[in-house]
């Protein structure tokens, strides 16, 4: 029995509290699937009581008919990129690319590309906006024209990228220990230069090394990955061919340290029973991009004490 | 300054910084008095220049340049529109110059930059009228289709000489431009054809049957020098345009012709000596961005 679980924000839930919430969701469901039940009984009375004309009809009404699958995993067990079904993407990040900016990195999953740079803490540019006892976030996601396959006209002001410029900020938010510099802004701008599926993940895992490089306190790190379920098999890490196949498509931003869930986002439908499965693979994605990520920051810092002498 | 002991070592450094935040002016001229700049060049030594072709995998062209740290990314896509009728042989050139606010504090989200604009325009007039790509190579059908190439340049590192980065990067990613192999089938509807098309469809003839890149001829490159008082200095940074605000702009080509002139008004007025001077000083630089535009080039083929 199908059932869709469509789109959960949860600001620092432990995941045994969503697996609670799934739960309740699923005995509600288990109810609806025997009132489903009892009118397909009457359908199928109406049915003889009618005779033979209209059946067609009714039964189009009562089955649903599955999608013509695409092969996306292999018998092999080898996916369209010759990934294993829980393998993810190449990673690749650096910091301290833009001179400019106080913080900034560049990460990569895979052919996704993205930079990010943070401006602040500097003084609030609108003071109607200015906040007496802590910062102000804000957070711009832009993709650059030649992101995608075919040329965008709008790259940013879309409803899209305002929604994840949304997403990120909240996310963000969440960690910054934003009592710490009260009446000052923060700004995140983030740059997708090449997109090829999981372009929100990467532009929080940007963001997280961006804020480190810019020395702005914070509670913890923040990962994100995404996952997705395609012929019956969960799969970490979806690229865009693997994303816009209608498959469901989970996103969770994840702290390591204190083990909690910040951002959970999900499209399309997914069985109740797979869903546990699904989203704690991409929270062990998440567990693995933060081991990177702190590999990296700790490179870094043996840099600049390289460079200082120490 | 002071007495010699280790913390008054770092109270004299403190007072440096300090000095150079509250006086800038005095300190740069203090620098320039001995011949030299803060970052140790020379008045008429250009900052270390790096090319990379094809930074951007998505793009039919692209390039990345750095001068110093200022970081420019170009890219080019293709893209099939019918020609105009007044010009049936040619293809068409659109070039965009962004300034997202990751490049530099000025830049607020919502509010372009200002200097973009002015950047945008001069990059767009100086490519076209250099006379560097002959549009009519991006013609496929005569009066039915043609080529429309879109050149968008994004700053990611805006630290002075923006228009130098950017003229280098858009030269390097037309040279690095391919143009994609296309068929036309019989209802005169263009697509572009895939690797595993290529042997086997009958009744589509390829219009063009390789990869192909463009010929250029008259490269043009460029050189912004600051005048100061009697001082030349080329290749400014960030800090130095914003204490010394009178900027020339001198462009030449590969045959040493004078392409583009620009001196938008400032506090100092030039002398034809002072132009002769920076003219000089450009066609010195051209010789190395040549080089170095040269060597990104063959590394590219080499792999």
């Amino acid at each position: 029995m199908e059932t869709e679980v469509s789109h959960l924000f949860g600001s620092s839930i432990r995941p045994e509290e969503v697996k609670a919430l799934v739960k309740k969701a699923t005995a509600a469901k288990e109810k609806m699937g025997e009132l489903k039940r009892e009118l397909s009984e009457y359908i199928g009375r109406a049915i003889d009581i009618k005779g033979q004309v209209g059946i067609a009809q009714t039964r189009a009404f009562a089955i649903e008919i599955p999608d013509k699958e695409m092969e996306y995993v292999s018998p092999e067990g080898l996916r369209l990129d010759g990934r294993r079904p829980l393998e993810m993407r190449q990673l690749r990040a650096e910091i301290g690319v833009v001179t400019q900016a106080d913080g900034s990195a560049v990460f990569e999953m895979g052919n996704t590309k993205v930079i990010a740079a943070i401006y602040g803490p500097r003084e609030v540019e609108n003071k109607a906006h200015l906040i007496n006892d802590q910062a102000l976030v804000r957070c711009e996601y832009t993709m650059a024209n030649f992101s995608t396959g075919d040329r965008m006209r709008k790259p940013k002001g879309d409803r899209r990228s305002t929604e994840i410029s949304l997403v990120i900020r909240q996310t963000m938010e969440a960690c910054i220990m934003t009592h710490l510099m009260p009446r000052s802004q923060i700004d995140i701008f983030v740059q997708v230069l090449q997109a090829d599926g999981g372009t929100r993940s990467a532009c929080i895992n940007a963001a997280t090394l961006a804020l480190a490089n810019a020395g702005i306190p914070m509670c913890d790190l923040v990962t994100s990955c995404s996952a997705g379920y395609l012929n019956s098999t969960p799969l970490l890490d979806l690229n865009y061919v693997e994303d816009s196949a209608g498959g469901p498509d989970v996103t969770v931003g994840f702290l390591p340290k204190v083990d909690k869930v910040t951002l959970l986002q999900m499209d399309s439908k997914l069985p109740m029973d797979m869903f546990e499965n699904v989203m704690q693979l991409a929270i062990e994605g998440c567990k693995a991009i933060a081991s990177y990520i702190r590999e990296v920051l700790l490179e870094n810092i043996k840099q600049l004490e390289y460079h200082r002498g120490v | 300054m002071g007495p010699s002991s280790s913390s008054a070592d770092l109270s004299a450094e403190m007072e440096v910084d300090a000095f150079r935040r509250l006086f800038p002016l005095q300190f740069y001229e203090r620098h320039l008095l001995e011949s030299i700049r803060p970052d140790g060049r020379t008045h008429q030594q250009a900052r270390d220049t790096t090319l990379a072709l094809g930074a951007v995998a998505s793009a039919d062209g692209s390039a990345l340049a750095k001068i110093g740290c200022t970081t420019m990314l170009a890219a080019i896509k293709m893209e099939v529109m019918t020609p105009t009728t007044d010009l049936p042989d040619e293809g068409n050139l659109t070039i965009e110059f962004h300034m997202p606010p990751i490049c530099s504090p000025i830049v607020r989200p919502g509010k372009p930059a200002d200097i973009a604009a002015v950047i945008s325009k001069e990059l767009s007039d100086t490519i076209l009228s250099s006379g560097m790509i002959n549009l009519k190579e991006l013609s496929l059908v005569s009066g039915k289709t043609a080529w429309m190439a879109y050149l968008d340049i994004y700053c990611l590192d805006a630290d002075g000489a923006l228009f130098d980065a950017a003229l280098l990067s858009a030269v390097a990613a037309f040279s690095h431009l391919q143009i994609p192999v296309v068929s036309v089938n019989d209802e005169g509807k263009v697509f572009i054809v895939s690797e595993e098309d290529k042997a086997g469809k009958p009744g589509n003839e390829p219009v063009n049957i390789d990869k192909r890149k463009l010929v250029l001829s008259n490269i043009p490159y460029s050189l912004t020098c600051l005048l100061h008082k009697n001082y030349i200095l080329a290749d400014p940074t960030a800090e130095e345009e914003s204490i010394m605000e009178t900027s020339l702009t001198v462009v030449l080509n590969s045959s040493r012709q004078l392409v583009s002139l620009y001196k938008p008004g400032g506090p100092v007025l030039a002398y034809t000596s002072a132009l002769q001077d920076c003219v000089a000083m450009t066609m010195q630089r051209v010789k190395e961005l040549q080089k170095i535009l040269n060597e990104a080039i063959s590394d590219m083929e080499v792999v």
